[in-house]
């Protein structure tokens, strides 16, 4: 079967380079809003799950399902670092020795942090929760790379704290040598910016535990324990230790399970964005559409000509149906090129579990991407589609008469 | 008004591609009006409180910690002894209207996950609280009573085909005390009120964790609900009630209902500025749809055009006409997507598939008539461009132009 030369379709486009233009420019918008907001479920996905350790264990009150609403005694935390099986913390890399990271070598990984969320204001004045978790030694060594980014690490007992870089300037006080300002009671010295590894550490301000149990009056609790295994076999005997103790009253979840079953925010977008992207998608196809129909249109007689040259109605149906997809598909490679331009942008959501502020990196990952290439095809095959069933069905005779 | 004829004859010369325009319109508005509404709404409830002058107080910690029980019985005392005299007292028992406010947060009848909102409150003062909220007298009478009573919203009453005298099961997700009510009454309120909330007496679940769990998470309100007599009295009490708890161990936060609810789309902000963005984009697109459909419509008509300079038409006559048939189908579309989506919510309740998010949702006028408002002066501006050029063309050119 003869085919439409890939040429005569190109041509097309760009004899008629306004409208094809303008069409591109529809599905590129719309591809772009699309990609953004399942950039940001993508950026919270990776960050969940760059923030669980197969090996860590979090134990946590038994009945609280988040960090926010477990505690139990700092007693209980302590009986937790003599159980067998848990790893033992690395020796310091020059460069953190120097940044004032504690000296961990041969303890045991295991951190009983406090956690505080006061309603705060941002720096335009509206207000969120924002987390201050009361970190211990092991803290820093049971997060993906964690890095002093500027200046260096707490110390513990002289009101310090660490601000993670994507909160840096969105709250008063953030910078690097400020008053971090709480209330009038609570007041700490920024002394480091940290990251870590896009995880979830990066939307918490982590000031030394025995200051914020000192400044929230609550010295004998602890939140929630964290405790790496030697091994899966170690972790097994430790959660088995720790779930059949009954005094303790705690229940032990592997880190990567918890943060999978924290995803009522992932959710809540994603089902926000499929409604903008299939409407989004569903308008941009009728304007693809009318391109189209204006396309077949103007080029009755070419088409009569085709189809008396011995083109099938196939060939020529495909060649429409080619050139819708073309359009759509610039488009929507412009749009994920428009979307690229937010990458840097993190965005501020709150968390449903624990309603506190979590700010996200925006991620381009494989979701948006599919994402896009859905919504390119969509527009054009289901744009294209109906103008050129209209341009096969013509009749010979008489579109060859056309004018 | 004389070439009304002539402008719709033209609107309908091209059937498909108008009706493509305006589907394609329809959809972005229906889209545009949903994403708009989500906050919209938020704000035109918070107005309707206002008059009813309620106060909250929550932890200064945020939501997720409890203020104790003692607070609800401490601020009627505070409010007498500063001299402010801000909440009102009942008539005929000088009782202040003030009750706990508990966040239980269970699931319902074994559902895995339940959407609506459970709250312990004091029976006696509740619907003295929220006025707006009716109850039938011997229902009313019922709950002051019943121990395990409980009352519901009308609209969950009807989602879950529930009765008076019906079993009401609530297992604890926060507490570990299962709830075993019965529905003793079904109230009513205003459209902008939350329908699918269960309020049952705060005492049962604390009278329940005191025997049967050691007392644990019991004597704590949640937060403290109370009616005030006016706003410059509110602001004084909820000055002084902070005050009182500031230095002890249970720092408080007070503000009015209104200032309370508002932080839940304060938290959001983020995703507020995003939804913006894509109604900006979504007008833009728009304006690109339909100035192309028009453009394609105008380049069809260049001799025509020129026929009716020729036989003495004006320039500002034609531009008139060009604009208002660009403006008839773009309002069209966007009266379908404004007005169209505001009159499907009124009917059709999305409520129990917003998985709580949402307790209630409609398009709020004001949004609906802002959307029409913009897709009128998206069709006036996008007619703009071919009007222009269709006024402008030389007559000669026009008449001899073959398309």
């Amino acid at each position: 079967m003869a085919m439409v030369p890939l040429k005569y379709t190109m041509r097309n486009l760009s004899v008629r380079w306004p409208t094809t233009l303008l069409t591109v420019l529809v599905s590129a918008i719309v591809v772009a809003c699309s990609c953004v907001l399942f950039g940001l479920v993508d950026g919270l996905m990776y960050s969940q799950a760059v923030s669980g350790d197969p090996l860590t264990l979090l134990v946590m009150r038994k009945g609280a399902d988040n960090e926010t609403s477990s505690n139990f005694s700092i007693q209980t935390a302590q009986d937790l670092a003599t159980l067998k099986g848990i790893a033992r913390g690395p020796e310091l890399r020059a460069d953190q020795d120097r940044q004032g990271f504690p000296a961990i070598q041969n303890q045991p990984l295991i951190a009983g942090e406090l956690l505080n969320i006061p309603v705060m204001a941002r720096s335009d004045g509206s207000r969120v929760n924002l987390t201050i978790r009361g970190v211990v030694p092991a803290s820093p060594f049971l997060r993906p790379n964690f890095v002093i980014e500027e200046g260096r690490y707490i110390n513990p007992g002289t009101r310090e704290c660490m601000i993670p870089r994507s909160l840096v300037g969105r709250f008063p006080g953030t910078r690097l040598g400020q008053q971090f300002r709480v209330s009038d009671k609570e007041v700490y010295n920024v002394v480091g910016i940290f990251s870590a590894g896009s995880s979830v550490a990066e939307s918490e301000v982590w000031t030394g535990r025995e200051d914020l149990a000192a400044n929230t009056n609550n010295d004998r609790s602890v939140s929630t324990v964290r405790i790496r295994a030697e091994d899966n076999t170690a972790l097994e005997s430790l959660t088995d230790s720790i779930t059949g103790d009954t005094r303790f009253g705690l229940l032990p979840k592997r880190e990567n399970v918890y943060y999978q079953s924290q995803n009522t925010t992932a959710v809540f977008l994603t089902v926000i964005g499929t409604v903008i992207a299939v409407l989004l998608t569903i308008g941009a196809l009728f304007a693809a559409a009318n391109t189209m129909f204006a396309a077949v249109k103007s080029r009755t007689r070419e088409i009569g000509t085709m189809r008396a040259l011995g083109f099938s109605r196939t060939a020529i149906l495909l060649s429409f149906l080619l050139e819708a997809v073309v359009i759509t598909a610039i488009g929507g490679a412009l749009g994920a090129l428009i979307s690229l331009l937010f990458s840097n942008w993190s965005f501020g959501i709150s968390d449903f579990s624990s309603f506190s502020e979590r700010m996200i990196q925006l991620r381009f990952g494989a979701l948006p991407l599919a994402v896009a290439l859905g919504m390119t095809l969509a527009m054009g095959i289901f744009g294209g589609l109906f103008p050129a069933i209209r341009a096969v069905r013509l009749d010979v005779v008489k579109a060859l008469r056309e004018l | 008004m004389k070439f009304l004829g002539y402008i719709l004859r033209n609107a309908r010369r091209n059937p498909v591609r108008s009706l493509l325009t305006i589907a394609s319109i329809s959809v972005c508005g229906f889209l545009a009006m949903i994403l708009l509404s989500l906050f919209s709404t938020n704000n035109e409830v918070r107005a309707t409180l206002v008059p009813y002058n309620r106060v909250i107080t929550m932890s200064a910690q945020g939501f997720t910690q409890p203020v104790p029980i003692a607070l609800a019985r401490e601020i009627p005392a505070i409010d007498d002894r500063s001299g402010i005299h801000a909440i009102v007292h009942r008539e005929s028992d000088d009782k202040p209207l003030v009750s706990p406010f508990s966040w239980y947060g269970g699931k319902f009848r074994g559902e895995s996950a339940t959407f609506f909102a459970q709250f312990g409150i004091d029976p006696d003062t509740l619907f003295d609280i929220y006025p707006e909220l009716t109850i039938a007298p011997d229902q009313l009478k019922a709950f002051k009573e019943r121990p395990d009573g409980t009352v519901i919203g009308r609209k969950l009453a009807e989602d879950k085909k529930l009765q008076v005298g019906d079993a009401f099961e609530l297992k604890g997700e926060i507490y570990p005390f299962d709830m075993n009510l019965t529905v003793v009454g079904i109230f009513d309120g205003p459209e902008k009120r939350d329908l699918r909330t269960c309020y049952f007496n705060w005492n049962f679940l604390n009278e329940g964790l005191k025997r049967d769990f050691q007392g644990q998470g019991a004597n704590n309100a949640g937060t403290v609900l109370m009616r005030c007599k006016s706003d410059p009295l509110v602001a004084r009490l909820c000055v002084a009630v902070d005050e009182d708890t500031k230095s002890s161990d249970r720092a408080t936060k007070t503000q009015t209902e209104d200032a309370f609810v508002s932080q839940f789309s304060e938290m959001i902000k983020d995703l507020q500025t995003y939804i913006n963005m894509v109604g900006l984009a979504v007008a833009f697109s728009l304006l690109v749809i339909c100035g192309v459909a028009m453009a394609m419509s105008m380049r069809e008509r260049t001799s025509e055009v020129a026929v009716l300079r020729a036989i003495g038409f004006q320039k500002g006559q034609i531009l008139f006409m060009v604009l208002a048939e660009a403006v008839l189908i773009a309002g069209i579309g966007g009266f379908i997507g404004t007005f169209g989506t505001m009159f499907l919510f009124k009917f059709w309740d999305i409520s129990p598939y917003t998985m709580g998010f949402f307790p209630f949702f409609y398009i709020p006028t004001a949004v609906a008539v802002t959307g029409f408002l913009v897709s009128v002066v998206v069709g006036l501006l996008s007619g703009l461009v071919p009007a222009l050029r269709a006024a402008s063309l030389p007559v000669i050119d026009g008449l001899r132009k073959v398309v």
